[in-house]
């Protein structure tokens, strides 16, 4: 399935693009997403332990499944205000 | 409620016209949070801060907290949060929160809680700029 990957904040400027497509098998999760990204730009890989997700707009985990079509966000977490 | 006020916007927030715009006569209290770019971070001096939203996933969760104060403060008569993005200039505001309700304790209440709850859920994230470097602020996972 295609997925679209939106990068936030210190994880967007560790990629140097705020965009980008993935290809994902059938049954993946989004921690496949960011394990798919983390390989490709292993820069993320500091975030590992921090890093925060969303599948569609909505606060998700590494084990929301994913469909089709599908946007993950993958950002530090939030520093607002 | 539909006259409550979420907002990401570039511009300079208009913290009178939030306050109008959201009072209504059922309210006898009017409570606004306004947090401001400070000039200094552990003695460090700051330029100024760079915002960053996710906006359409910000205003979602902003929407979300109001339906959270909510069921917390029934009482609560309208609640407004406009948090701004771009670069900001010390004293700028960067975000306004107004909660109005008719009497000053659930307002109080409920604005505290709506800041405290922003800076957890709302995916906004700033960077500090300095004279010799930027760093991105941390922040804090959530509970």
């Amino acid at each position: 399935m295609k997925i679209k990957v939106l990068l936030f904040g210190s994880c967007r400027e560790a990629v140097g693009s705020g965009e980008i497509d993935l290809e994902l098998s059938d049954t993946a999760v989004a921690g496949d997403a960011w394990a798919s990204t983390t390989q490709r730009f292993p820069s993320l890989g500091q975030f590992e332990r921090s890093v925060l997700l969303a599948v569609n707009e909505e606060h998700a985990s590494k084990e929301t499944k994913l469909k089709d079509g599908d946007t993950v966000a993958i950002f530090p977490p939030v520093s607002g205000g | 409620m539909d006259q409550d006020i979420f907002e990401i916007t570039r511009e300079p927030i208009d913290k009178a016209g939030l306050e109008q715009r959201l009072l209504t006569g059922a309210a006898g209290a009017i409570v606004t949070f306004d947090g401001v770019v400070r000039n200094q971070t552990k003695g460090r001096p700051v330029v100024s801060l760079q915002y960053e939203a996710y906006a359409p996933m910000a205003v979602k969760e902003m929407r979300r907290l109001g339906d959270e104060i909510r069921e917390r403060w029934p009482e609560v008569d309208r609640i407004g949060i406009v948090h701004r993005f771009g670069e900001l200039k010390i004293s700028e505001s960067s975000v306004v929160i107004v909660v109005t309700s008719p009497h000053r304790r659930v307002a109080f209440e409920a604005c505290r809680f709506a800041i405290d709850r922003l800076k957890q859920t709302v995916p906004i994230w700033k960077k500090e700029i300095f004279e010799d470097g930027e760093v991105w602020v941390e922040g804090q996972l959530p509970d």
